[in-house]
């Protein structure tokens, strides 16, 4: 064989770590006498071989794995879902699989007879990012094998729960361990399946960050104020931001104010402090952040909208996408970029906010639309009075196709003591004159 | 995903106008990459593509009238302490041409803007803003926005004087940078910047002189406008009391009695509100003000 193939050669052994150079090199002569050109001839050995030595994965690893390989571990919850794909029902299984290094959502595209408790090796597995999470899928190349119980497998995912401070907890944790204050706790009956229940909602927070949490079991003498440590917490997502989720397997306890690692005044009376918008961007969604800058531009669609009396959809000339023909509903808001010099985010404020950032009521709007007899009227007005100006914002941000986004809880105009931060700067630049 | 937004960057005229080092992505083989954004380099390594100002507006030219000129082309010079920015609105940025038409000169304007880069020949090149929005403000957003611009310049040039100083002990900057947990890009800039520009120890100390100069012509007014608040609120203080019989005070008469006492409305309305806000006084139905 013409040694012009030779790098080509070096390099398919070296993604196909640990198969014969002389197999991939007989391989891809055999190809080549077909004629077939050589970046296809190469694309198929390369997938002849990797298919046939799928690597052995561990849970841990699972981020980093090929497209195609071999797992074991012990199922330790199962869901049969079902959904309807071209007017047909499709089952599919959902669940959890562990393995000795940790613990891996899965979904099974077909029936694999699978049973909590059940080890398996499954081979030609693949991974899809659902929500940031590496999610294990079964489909339909995929072979499962029951193997005989292995004592080594971990039976519960409890024992996986990392230990982390409120704010590094993210949409990749399954389980987390923490510690932390209640600040908030309200308790609200559900009906679920024709059952009355009572579940607790609250938010949690420690000296690095809060987040909301949720209870579906009692949790007897929990009340604000309380510290509390908690092991193997559900992490969830909503719109990007985690949520804790508190279950039969997560345990709890009160800590006593001397094994409180932080000062609990310190978080209960926190004063909402801004953050560079840079770190907002960083992550997918915060929950309760507050910051600070410049509205550097006001959106169109700010302004007087109409919405639809059912679905609260914004819509124009009384016709709803959903709902047809209907009375609209009148509304303000400001949709505007708030730009601190680190970042950009988008901000939403509601009719409330509006009226006290823009300044003048609903009321007020609606004469200036009637005395221009203008629809931008509104619009234009709230862009005289608002660019350039500075913003402070505080809610939940998250990040979408659309880029970041933090619909406002409150609003307001930040107090700036500018000479005291002047005088500051003076005496940094005189340091070394 | 959608590409992330452009930075408003806060920059001095006087980095500005020296930003001449234009980055142009390549694909490859000199084919521009249409869809990546112009930027340019600043001497302390800022990545400019959009800028947000805060100055004074103190001229307005209409260039249409010249021939061989696009119509409806306005020419605007935007003073901040250092120096002055160039602001250029032709047809495509209609609104900030219709602002400038009419805008009060001198005013303290807020622009958000892309940098430009206009080089007619080898050794002439001339740095603009093309607005995207433009508004006026008060001048203590003015004064704000110096405040915050000398801060963050202040920490890139802090930055460049760590580079210096690694520098002179001859460490491996393309490395070691990172290690000091700076921004991989922006290291890389910073580089670019002192290769390109030669920036050195002298233009740090040149700048900080600048930023003091800054920071200073505003502190008077800083100092004053304060002061003026506190004024006013006791002015009007006062007056309410005179005023005041029990049965309040109509917000109108009072802004008036104040203006004819050399308080113009705007102040205040500002002193009536925190007035408000300390709880001195209150408004039991609108337009009508009242002691407490």
């Amino acid at each position: 064989m013409n040694d012009k193939y030779a790098p080509h050669i070096e390099e398919l052994a070296k993604a196909l770590d640990g198969i014969d150079q002389d197999d991939i090199q007989n391989e891809l002569d055999k190809l080549l006498r077909f004629r077939v050109p050589l970046e296809e001839a190469k694309r198929t050995v390369l997938n002849k071989f990797s298919l046939k030595e799928a690597r052995e994965i561990r849970i841990k690893d699972i981020s980093k794995a090929p497209n195609s390989f071999t797992l074991k571990g012990r199922i330790t919850s199962l869901e049969k879902k079902n959904f309807v794909l071209k007017g047909e029902t499709v089952d599919l299984y959902s669940g959890k699989i562990v393995d000795e290094t940790g613990v891996c959502l899965f979904t099974a595209w077909s029936d694999f007879c699978l049973n909590v408790g059940d080890i398996i090796r499954v081979r030609n597995a693949y991974i899809k990012f659902w929500n940031n999470r590496p999610e294990l899928n079964f489909g339909q190349r995929s072979i499962v094998e029951k193997l005989p119980e292995d004592s080594f497998i971990p039976s519960n995912e409890q024992c996986f729960a990392q230990t982390k401070k409120i704010i590094e907890i993210n949409s990749s944790d399954m389980l987390v361990s923490s510690q932390g204050i209640i600040t908030e706790l309200y308790h609200r009956v559900i009906n679920i399946k024709g059952k009355d229940t009572t579940i607790i909602e609250g938010v949690i927070a420690d000296e690095t960050g809060k987040l909301p949490f949720s209870s579906w079991v009692p949790m007897d003498g929990l009340d604000i104020g309380n510290a509390i440590s908690f092991k193997a917490a559900h992490v969830r997502l909503f719109r990007g931001i985690p949520s804790l989720n508190f279950t039969y397997g997560t345990s709890w306890e009160l800590l006593p104010d001397n094994k409180c690692l932080f000062s609990k005044n310190v978080i209960i009376t926190d004063e909402p402090t801004s953050i560079p918008i840079a770190s907002v961007l960083e992550k997918d969604g915060i929950f309760d952040v507050v910051v600070t800058g410049n509205i550097i531009s006001v959106r169109p669609g700010s302004g007087l909208i109409e919405r639809c009396p059912v679905c609260s959809r914004v819509i124009q000339s009384n016709v709803c996408r959903a709902h047809g023909n209907v009375v609209g509903v009148k509304d303000m808001r400001i949709k505007a970029i708030l730009d601190d010099g680190t970042g950009a985010v988008y901000i939403m404020l509601n009719k409330e906010l509006s009226e006290i950032v823009y300044g003048r009521s609903m009321d007020e709007a609606e004469n200036i639309m009637k005395v221009s007899l203008s629809k931008d009227a509104v619009y234009e007005s709230m862009k005289r009075s608002l660019i350039g100006t500075y913003l402070t914002v505080r809610g939940n941000s998250s990040k979408s196709e659309f880029g970041t986004t933090i619909v406002a809880r409150s609003a307001w105009i930040p107090e700036d003591d500018l000479l005291c931060r002047l005088e500051l700067l003076m005496l940094k630049l005189s340091e070394d004159v | 995903m959608m590409a992330e937004r452009e930075i408003a960057q806060r920059l001095f005229a006087k980095e500005f106008n020296g930003s001449t080092l234009s980055l142009t992505s390549v694909l490859s083989d000199d084919v521009p990459d249409l869809n990546s954004p112009n930027l340019l380099i600043s001497p302390t390594g800022v990545r400019i593509n959009r800028v947000f100002v805060v100055g004074v507006i103190t001229e307005v030219e209409n260039l249409g009238s010249e021939t061989g000129k696009e119509r409806d082309l306005w020419r605007a010079r935007i003073a901040d302490p250092t120096g002055v920015f160039i602001l250029y609105a032709g047809q495509y940025q209609p609104e900030a041409a219709i602002f400038l038409s009419t805008v009060e000169v001198p005013s303290y304007v807020a622009v958000v803007g892309k940098a430009r880069i206009y080089e007619p020949e080898k050794d002439s090149v001339f740095i603009s803003i093309r607005p995207e929005e433009i508004n006026n403000v008060g001048s203590n957003i003015r004064d704000r926005w110096i405040v915050d611009t000398a801060k963050l310049t202040l920490k890139r040039l802090d930055m460049l004087n760590e580079v210096f100083l690694d520098q002179q002990q001859g460490k491996d900057l393309k490395n070691d940078v990172k290690l000091k947990g700076i921004d991989p890009d922006l290291n890389e800039t910073i580089l670019d910047a002192i290769e390109f520009y030669g920036t050195d120890q002298n233009y740090i100390s040149d700048f900080k002189q600048s930023l003091r100069t800054a920071l200073l012509s505003i502190k008077e007014n800083a100092g004053t406008e304060m002061q003026q608040k506190d004024n006013a609120e006791n002015v009007i203080f006062e007056l309410f009391k005179e005023l005041d019989s029990g049965k309040g005070v109509q917000y109108s008469s009072l802004v008036k009695e104040l203006e004819s006492r050399g308080i113009s409305e705007e102040v205040a309305d500002i002193g009536i509100r925190s007035l408000l806000d300390k709880g001195e006084c209150y408004e039991p139905r609108p337009g009508l003000l009242k002691l407490i």
